[in-house]
């Protein structure tokens, strides 16, 4: 033990993701700034990595094009011009064909050949004079950059090469990585960018995998053999701790470990607060494995399967056969409970590399629904083989990101038609399916009216809700201080959404990330939401806090804080109320979403 | 086959620099002919940006080019012409 005293205990601070703690030593994923990584190829992979860097390069190069025709339309010449150039060194022999043939060659990842290849360029351009060099040099750097990121957003996590508890630090994580982690013991992730609703951090939290981000990676020199604390619910990354410190820790995780297998007992009660009004608790699924989870804690049903994870996965869009077959298998494992699929959200964050679009804003651009409007061969496909799997159970469709009702309209019309279609070909489905939309943009909000008069359910999304509403990136860092779920305006925008709702006689749930924080749960239920659907893992916590709190002290808590007016104050009511509610929890599961 | 020759010089404080490199490499792309451009005893393809970045080619440099092809009068004359109008 004295050996661990002698090295220096470093402490490190971050945004806590998601709670829990992890002790493990360190598995560098991705690679920082300065370091590239270096590995063998074996004869069989050669042709997938020249691909990968193919489909870099050609992501690079759209990216480009791209900026160069905004720069265009603003009339920036200059600009143009300079692009121009990246644009042509971008189709150079040398950095296309000659390269290609040295991955194949030296059988080396394609970052490595790459970076190799940038250094002897540079070392030739070195050569030349003074201003000359500085010029030519700034763009091939510029490009190099650019291509390194997009190689570096591919490179998938090698399960091989994690050790079980490895602790993952990474410059940002991909949903797809995070996704990946799922099939091995992951202790943790640390990483430099990520907000706490990205999407990554939602993979994160439905794995348990405690998460840490905004860790500035270059303050710390991290060797394989360190050991490494993580505490998801304050945020710290302590390197090489004392022996006191890894004691204390171990106690702590020991701690944490017994309060959560003592409160997933509480699955097995009915979910309904002691005055007796019933509230349908749900889940949020991405994988199948997690079906098991909703049936041990009794969950109501699947109010969200995000089914673009199929896609994700898989890196492009499932034929129809392959997505009935997933669909049957969900809805089977499902066994009678109703399944809400949401058709493919991809755009945003959760691009993939398949998709290719380049956008300036992707939040505010081809995502979701609108990307499937405008390819409704993908979405004909998809609602096709709902619809066929709909035989097997309960199933139901919603919609993600529509902004007006027109969307909604449209949607139904190609429902509509693929089940005439359905019919033609004497090909079964539920004739009465149930049909949603997520409402998580003001626009729908604000219009929901509209939107209850044309389908059969809504369900808020709230993470979409809360930076769409404050014009807040989610996954943005530097702005985490404004994205708050706590905010007066989205607090009231549910309460809106919630009155259309009922007026028209719809049900409406709410499955964003506060539906799985105990601190919201008598705020929703006050404000008279019907459903909560949250990441299956938090079905105990919230359902024990359901189980405390009464439905009339919950509307006196909705009533008080929609007279508030500032996050502050609400976040602080939210706190108080949950600590007299359930005294010392606080402490096991970390800080409010959003702070 | 035609072997053309020509030469150049560059007119341009900064020299043959990103920009003019990125418009004679684009406007020979069109053409067949294989195009090399000489200067310092450093021989590069003018077709392709990264090698026209590598030769030393400050102002008033002399720089020596030969066209081969069967369209090399073609290329040579598209060249001549890209010259004209960046330097």
């Amino acid at each position: 033990m004295a050996i661990l005293d002698h090295k220096h205990e470093i402490r490190l601070k971050g945004s806590p993701i998601c709670g829990g703690i992890a002790i493990g030593s360190p598995f560098l994923f991705n690679f920082f700034e300065n370091e590239i990584p270096e590995f063998s190829i074996s004869d069989s992979e050669v042709e997938s990595e020249v691909l990968r860097y193919r489909k870099a390069l050609e992501k690079s190069k759209k990216e480009v094009e791209y900026l160069q025709k905004q720069l265009d339309l603003d009339g920036a010449l200059d600009g143009v011009m300079i692009l121009e150039t990246h644009i042509q060194i971008m189709k150079d022999e040398l950095i296309t064909t000659v390269l290609e043939e040295a991955i194949r060659e030296k059988k080396k990842n394609a970052e490595y050949i790459f970076g190799l290849f940038i250094r002897d360029y540079e070392k030739k351009l070195a050569k030349l004079t003074g201003e000359m060099f500085r010029e030519k040099i700034r763009d091939v750097q510029d490009i190099a950059a650019r291509i390194l990121k997009n190689l570096k957003k591919t490179v998938k996590l090698s399960l091989a090469e994690v050790k079980e508890n490895a602790i993952v630090f990474a410059t940002d994580l991909a949903p797809s990585d995070a996704a990946e982690a799922k099939r091995t013991h992951i202790g943790a992730f640390v990483t430099e960018m990520g907000g706490k609703t990205s999407h990554a951090a939602i993979v994160a939290r439905s794995r348990g995998i405690p998460y840490v981000s905004n860790i500035n990676l270059a303050q710390v020199e991290l060797k394989k053999e360190d050991v490494v604390i993580i505490d998801g619910r304050s945020g710290e990354v302590i390197v090489n701790p004392t022996s006191a410190t890894l004691l204390s820790y171990r106690d702590l995780q020991n701690q944490l470990r017994a309060y959560l297998d003592n409160l997933s007992q509480a699955g097995e009660f009915l979910t309904e607060t002691p005055d007796s009004y019933k509230v349908r608790l749900s889940a949020n699924i991405e994988a199948i494995d997690e079906l098991q989870l909703v049936h041990k804690y009794r969950g109501d049903g699947i109010g969200l399967f995000r089914s673009e994870y199929i896609c994700l996965d898989k890196k492009g869009f499932p034929t129809e056969e392959e997505q009935f077959e997933i669909y049957k298998q969900f809805v089977q494992a499902a066994n009678g409970l109703p399944i809400v699929i949401r058709t493919f959200d991809v755009g945003g964050d959760k691009s993939g590399d398949f998709l290719n679009v380049a956008e300036a804003n992707p939040f505010l651009g081809c995502r979701a629904i609108r990307y499937m409007l405008q390819n409704p061969t993908v979405f004909r496909v998809q609602l096709r083989a709902i619809l066929r799997a709909s035989v097997f159970g309960q199933v139901k469709v919603m919609f993600p990101m529509v902004s007006g009702a027109f969307e909604l309209l449209e949607a139904k019309k190609l429902l509509q038609e693929e089940m005439s279609k359905l019919d033609q070909e004497s090909i079964r489905y539920d004739k009465n399916i149930k049909i949603g939309c997520m409402i998580e943009i003001p626009s729908a909000a604000i219009t929901c009216d509209e939107f209850a008069k044309h389908c059969d359910f809504l369900s808020i999304g709230t993470n979409d809700l809360v930076q769409y509403s404050l014009a807040v990136d989610r996954s943005n860092q530097m702005m985490s201080y404004l994205y708050n779920p706590a905010d007066p305006s989205v607090i009231r925008l549910i309460k809106m959404v919630v009155i259309e709702a009922n007026r028209n006689g719809i049900p409406v749930s709410v499955c964003g990330e506060i539906a799985a924080d105990p601190r919201f749960t008598a705020l929703l239920l006050g404000l008279g939401v019907h459903e909560l659907s949250c990441t299956a893992r938090f079905i105990p916590i919230v359902k024990n806090t359901i189980r405390r709190t009464s439905i009339i002290s919950a509307c006196q808590l909705a009533e008080t804080i929609l007279k508030m007016s500032s996050y502050k104050e609400i976040q602080q009511k939210l706190n108080e109320e949950y600590e007299k509610l359930i005294p010392q929890d606080v402490q096991h599961i970390g800080p409010l979403i959003g702070h | 086959m035609k072997t053309l020759e020509h030469a150049f010089l560059v007119q341009n404080n900064l020299g043959l620099h990103a920009r003019p490199a990125t418009a004679i490499a684009k406007s020979l792309q069109s053409f067949q002919a294989k195009v090399t451009f000489s200067c310092n005893s450093l021989t590069v393809d003018a077709k392709q940006v990264m090698s026209l970045l590598l030769l030393e080619a400050t102002e008033n440099t002399l720089i020596r080019v030969k066209v081969e092809g069967s369209d090399a009068d073609l290329a040579l004359k598209g060249l001549l012409t890209t010259i004209e109008n960046i330097f």
